[in-house]
């Protein structure tokens, strides 16, 4: 997905986990998963730079799809799909 | 099938304490199931009069930079590290043994002489037997 599609979505469920240093993000990210149907979309806010990597890299691990992430003032969102 | 990882905690260090327990969150993070035994010094951190008590436990490492540690940890909101491993219990398959031998050493005979996160006291067959099967085997 490009930034501008991105940037269009509407999440099912967003998990604000910023202000948070790893593995703060990711383990919100595990908490919130469980509350979000197939198919819906999921986005993580968080200002942690380890994030970028590791929410994606889990996300693809446990079969989601990693949709993108948005670049905001101070931090970023992640968007993933859950399988 | 889950993946499984062992984790044999010899260490009773405040830092490697928090190392463990953040690497118990990525296990969690993951679904793998973990077995943690508890070693010599890890068991004697594991004292219910002991675990929450800062002051009771040293660094691995630098000691002199210990309050630096304690404050950074506080600054960037990481949870005390029995926290981490009360969380990763609650989001996957944790079980926490203590090594027998090693409990007895701080004079910890029974399971409710450590805090409630400790599942059961095993013997070092049952550590071996464990890591064997496992995917991933720490010592920390």
């Amino acid at each position: 997905m490009d930034q501008e599609e991105l940037k269009n979505i509407t999440a099912n469920k967003s998990v604000d986990a910023r202000g948070t240093a790893c593995p703060g993000p990711l383990l919100a990210a595990k908490k919130a998963i469980g509350e979000v149907n197939s198919g819906e979309i999921m986005e993580i806010l968080s200002s942690d730079e380890a994030t970028k990597r590791d929410i994606p890299k889990w996300a693809q691990k446990k079969g989601h799809e990693y949709l993108g992430t948005v670049e905001e003032s101070g931090y970023f969102k992640v968007y993933m799909k859950k399988k | 099938m889950a993946k499984k990882m062992t984790i044999a905690l010899f260490s009773g260090s405040l830092d490697k304490l928090t190392a463990t327990g953040i690497v118990l969150s990525g296990a969690a993070a993951n679904d793998l199931d973990v077995d943690v035994f508890v070693l010599l010094q890890g068991a004697r951190a594991f004292k219910k009069d002991i675990a929450e008590n800062t002051d009771e436990l040293k660094m691995a490492e630098n000691e002199h930079l210990r309050k630096e540690f304690l404050e950074s940890l506080e600054k960037l909101k990481v949870k005390p590290w029995l926290e981490f491993f009360k969380e990763a219990k609650e989001l996957t398959n944790v079980k926490i043994y203590i090594y027998g031998l090693a409990g007895k050493v701080w004079g910890g005979e029974k399971l409710d002489d450590f805090v409630d996160i400790a599942d059961d006291i095993c013997g070092i067959g049952e550590y071996v037997s464990s890591a064997e099967e496992a995917d991933i085997n720490l010592f920390i």
